[in-house]
């Protein structure tokens, strides 16, 4: 605790006595009434400026005297307003979208570019609403994920995965919130979908670094997605029928103007990918999007938000599956003052995971539900300094699988797979302050506890050790049980703690440029087990206990960042190193699935990676769009510990599955005329870590290959160019319907880039042979978009 | 057996990317040989089990053609650890080793010596038992393909006692095994079904059936061998280095890939009509 009377000591010595007031108030669009995150508000000709937070609020304080009122956001007009601040007063303003400049902007990956060189936040991509839609279609979709795959320090696994990477971490690394509500998974079909649907989508925030102290649970990074509120101003239809896919949004005013709603839809077509199968398959997903809002008054406004999706797979009469994410939040927000606001979030999220083998008539179900309530608050102590505090404390249920006959000549019999609970609590303080005119600071601390809880039994091992190695032939093994501890719904199963302090300064070289620099240590108490190379909606969830410890990361990072040419184009370039302590690793033949003992399966290693990543964009003009480039390296060790023995791998470190070696992407649009423009992406990947067998034997009169180290070889390159053009007909300043037209080409050289190769006999020769899983071929792409 | 259903349901994933799937070539690391040990003392329900083979050879790279490359120089030896019994194999210099006068004994314990190339690869094992398959029966309206024909084994599971099983269907005329692994872990003391479907089944085809009962450390490892023998696709397992019981006593560093079983097999066959 030592470290938090620190901090107010530092806090403390920017009190200066003069006399000051304070402006506050809410940004929002002029067109919809939406509210504006990150959008810039400063006195002109001073240093004092803020950003408008989640839900539009700002607020900032300064000496007596006239003053200019910039408020400033990308794609929207600047507004300035004289202030003769002599008493504290309230500004809320609305914001005219730029229409020009519009589909010049692609993307940006600060709050704006002033203040991308001034924040000391680093390491952060941020979407807005304004620029969502103007990121290239891939299949027919505007889909976030894949744009922030186009970004240096993000990959994915390549086609057919699901979720993404950032800088060599897992996929269960990334804290992906929804309206705040934890999203477990965020594919559809695996990967082909992202989760979010653009048309309810507000902006998006991902954190590779740097993750602010209010963020805990993961040790990668956050992204961070808000749904829109909802058009408070006039009705409003929007939607897109597309060859895959059709959606469909409707937003509008309640209550006059006080509130609005918004609720989105979007499903797949029946049959996905019947025309591709020759069996009897179907695959689709649909899901949905709500939110309600209502201002009581000036200082109090409630939300209600939620999401529901789902994905369903049938294979003839003889296996279905299905499965999703649901999420809900209620919240709060109140403005005790003109320096402190709050908000406070109830939020469900669940999700579930089953399938039927009618074949065997039986089914399987697995899920994770939490529970979590969240209170910030931002205090806007004075011009120099400002307050970011509040707890977060989730409640988790795992259900690794439960197991039910369908029928009474079923010869399986019931069974549940222990059902685990847990208790996540985080407190946080943390401070944005101006050091000096060109030195700024944010630095926080959370503190994180969390606690396995009882209801279960716990196996007990000889000695202690859950997996133990056996000498003579040289693998690891599950220890023996030799009883079991019963642990009561009161009893905790094991405790942690961890003081997770971040930091990120900032130096403004001139006003061009600026030096950052970052630290950020993370934990994370809940993993996901996967020892299959691609995230499968099958792996389950699983807490921190006796046996698993909570994943411990410190990270650190230095950049360069600069603007020239009028801010037209910008360049990062950024550096971090990364370690892990306490990665999951699974001993050769981890059996994860439907097993009651997976501490038996998996050992404690660690993980590092390191790299330099390159951002040149080109922001405005005709042609816009990025240049990325990283240089990485994701490397993991475990060794034998306790268990004994050298650890996986004979205890080397060696390349983990994320590692990407260069990964080399450009995004680009152009403006041809006012009817027509056109996009494209190109991609180019190392190869993915992979083992390939180095021999074979014959055995059982079937050639067995024997394979080589873990991970020691690769994928051919990853290369990809999606090319797209949207048309916009003649519109009549007056019709309020609005349509254009998307056409798109993914894959257009039509590479086979392979998402897995695997090694075994030819069934009729019975020589072995390689073969070469390619998702994606060339894919034409066709929808029409509307508003009204 | 549970697991292998949930492990079936990923590669129904993997069977929705099949047709994206073509045969390339591909460079892969070349490991030195190593000496593949196949000691497999079956003793078939109803026989005295006194003939039994080991066959030795050395791996071979992954792609050659000759897969099988026999070692015909190598002393073979089992001794049952219970009664001191020692058995001689003779070598038939085709790779196989032979003889004709071994003891099988439930619950015994046996071990295993090779000497090949002045090192001494030992190993150890206990003789499983296996119940009787109950019936065999050909099906075409189940399975996953309601036009394939199936062949379906049922037998019952003792309760009570922690059992593991190998199921082999071995379709005559030049066809690849089909291996299954199986625990009573989910099933324990009920009729248990399995079934093997192929759609190049035809009338007139004979399929032997093989139930082994084997050891617990046995099944971790043809477990591990049949899930890497299927192919997965993208949601493949990360493969690994098979470890069998044959231990290199001069040499540790050179264990020999295969393994010494012992277990008891009920055998059936079926023709389909």
């Amino acid at each position: 605790m030592r470290k938090i009377t620190l901090l107010f000591i530092v806090f403390s010595t920017f009190l200066y006595g003069q006399e000051r007031h304070t402006i506050n108030g809410t940004i929002k669009d002029f067109s919809n009434g939406e509210t504006l995150f990150g959008a810039s508000i400063f006195l002109k000709g001073t240093n004092i400026g803020v950003l408008s937070n989640e839900y539009g609020f700002y607020s900032l304080s300064a000496p007596k005297g006239n003053y200019t009122l910039v408020i400033s956001y990308l794609g929207y007009k600047e507004v300035s307003k004289e202030v003769d601040l002599t008493i504290d007063q309230k500004f809320d303003i609305e914001l005219e979208v730029n229409s020009t400049q519009l589909n010049e902007i692609v993307i940006n990956s600060s709050d704006s570019e002033d203040v991308n060189i001034k924040k000391p936040q680093m390491s952060v991509l941020k979407l807005s609403q304004a620029t969502i839609k103007q990121v290239p279609v891939v299949l027919g979709e505007v889909d976030i994920l894949k744009t922030i795959l186009m970004l240096p320090g993000v990959t994915n696994n390549g086609e057919g995965s699901s979720g993404f990477n950032v800088r060599g971490g897992a996929v269960d690394q990334n804290l992906v919130l929804l309206d705040e509500a934890i999203i477990y998974n965020t594919s559809h079909v695996f990967g082909f979908f992202s989760v979010f649907n653009a048309d309810a989508i507000k902006d998006i925030k991902l954190y590779k670094g740097g993750i602010p102290a209010k963020f805990g649970g993961r040790v990668s990074s956050v992204l961070d997605v808000r749904q829109k509120d909802g058009n408070s101003k006039q009705f409003k239809l929007s939607g897109g029928v597309g060859l895959i896919s059709s959606r469909l949004a409707i937003e509008a005013p309640l209550f006059k103007e006080k509130g609005s709603f918004i609720v989105a839809g979007r499903t797949s077509y029946a049959n996905l990918y019947l025309p591709l199968m020759e069996e009897d398959i179907g695959v689709g997903f649909y899901d949905l999007n709500l939110k309600g809002n209502y201002s009581i008054n000036e200082n109090n406004r409630l939300y209600v938000s939620g999401y529901f999706g789902r994905d369903d797979m049938q294979f003839s009469d003889s296996f279905d599956n299905s499965y999703g994410n649901l999420s809900g939040n209620l919240r709060w927000n109140h403005i005790f003052s003109d320096k402190l606001f709050s908000n406070l979030s109830f939020i469900y999220s669940k999700y579930d995971y089953e399938f039927a083998l009618k074949l065997f008539d039986f089914n399987w179900k697995s899920s994770i539900t939490n529970y979590n309530l969240k209170y910030d608050f931002n205090y806007y102590a004075n011009d120099a300094l400002k307050l970011n505090f509040g707890t977060s404390l989730i409640s988790y249920d795992f259900n690794p699988g439960v197991i039910s006959p369908t029928s009474d000549t079923s010869s399986i019999n019931y069974f549940e797979l222990d059902q685990k609970r847990a208790f996540e609590a985080g407190f946080y303080i943390s401070a944005e302050q101006k050091v000096s005119e060109r030195f700024s600071l944010e630095y926080g601390l959370l503190y994180s506890m969390f606690n396995r809880l009882g209801g279960q039994k716990m196996a007990l091992y000889e000695n202690d050790l859950p997996v133990v190695y056996n000498e003579e032939l040289g693998i690891y093994e599950t220890g023996n049980i030799v009883g079991e501890t019963d642990y009561s719904k009161s009893d905790k199963i094991a405790t942690f703690d961890n003081f997770e302090p971040r930091l990120a300064m900032a130096y403004e070289l001139n006003n061009m440029s600026s030096l950052k620099a970052g630290f950020s240590r993370t934990a994370q108490y809940i993993h996901l087990l996967s020892n299959t190379t691609n995230v499968t909606p099958v792996d389950v969830w699983t807490p921190s206990g006796q046996y698993v410890d909570p994943q411990l990361a410190n990270q650190y990072s230095v950049g360069y960042y600069k603007n020239f040419k009028d801010d037209m184009f910008s360049v990062e370039v950024e550096t971090y190193y990364k370690t892990v302590d306490n990665r999951i690793d699974y001993i050769d033949g981890a059996d994860l699935i439907g097993n009651n003992y997976i501490e038996g399966e998996i050992l404690n290693g660690e993980s590092r990676s390191y790299g330099l990543e390159f951002l040149l964009r080109k922001t405005a003009g005709k042609f816009t769009g990025w240049f990325a480039y990283t240089l990485s390296k994701a490397e993991q060790r475990t060794l034998g510990g306790e268990a004994g023995g050298p650890g996986i791998n004979n205890g080397d470190w060696y390349n983990s599955a994320f590692d990407r070696t260069h990964d080399f992407s450009i995004t680009a649009s152009y403006r041809l005329n006012k009817k027509w423009s056109l996009g494209a992406n190109f991609v180019y990947q190392t190869g993915r870590p992979v083992t390939y067998p180095n021999g074979q034997y014959v055995y059982e009169g079937l050639s067995i290959a024997s394979y080589s180290d873990r991970n020691s070889d690769r994928l051919p390159s990853y290369n990809r160019l999606d090319i797209s053009a949207t048309y916009v007909p003649n519109k009549k300043p007056n019709n309020r319907w609005k349509g254009e037209w998307v056409f798109g080409i993914y894959n257009a050289y039509n590479r086979r880039n392979a998402a897995a190769i695997s090694f075994g006999q030819n069934v009729e020769t019975g020589a072995n042979e390689a073969t070469r899983t390619a998702i994606f071929g060339i894919v034409p792409s066709a929808s029409y978009n509307f508003k009204f | 057996m549970m697991n292998t259903y949930i492990k079936l349901s990923i590669l129904f994933f993997g069977i929705l990317f099949t047709s994206c799937t073509d045969v390339i070539e591909v460079e892969v690391p070349e490991a030195e040989p190593k000496l593949v040990v196949e000691a497999s003392i079956d003793w078939e329900k109803g026989t005295d089990g006194s003939l039994q083979t080991i066959k030795l050879s050395l791996s071979t790279p992954y792609f050659d053609a000759d897969q099988l490359n026999p070692v015909t120089e190598a002393l073979v030896q089992v001794t049952n650890n219970s009664t001191g019994a020692v058995f001689n194999f003779v070598n038939q210099n085709d790779g196989t080793y032979t003889i004709s006068s071994f003891v099988p004994v439930v619950g015994d314990e046996y071990s295993l010596e090779v000497v090949y190339n002045n090192e001494t690869y030992t190993a150890t094992e206990t003789l499983m038992p296996v119940v009787d398959i109950d019936e065999v029966y050909q099906s075409l309206d189940q399975g996953f393909d309601k036009e394939a024909l199936e062949v379906n084994v049922l037998f019952t599971d003792p309760v009570g006692i922690e059992n593991f099983y190998l199921m082999k269907f071995q379709r005559q005329g030049g066809y690849l095994a089909e291996l299954f692994d199986i625990s009573d872990e989910f099933t324990d003391g009920n009729q248990m079904s399995v079934f093997y479907e192929d759609e190049e089944f035809v009338v007139g085809d004979l399929v032997d059936i093989h139930l082994y009962g084997i050891s617990k450390q046995y099944y971790n490892y043809i477990r591990l061998l049949i899930e890497q023998s299927s192919d997965s696709g993208p949601f493949a397992t990360i493969p690994a280095q098979l470890k069998g019981n044959c231990i290199n006593t001069t040499n540790s560093e050179n264990n020999a890939f295969g393994y010494f079983r012992l277990t008891q097999v009920s055998k059936e066959s079926i023709t389909f009509r």
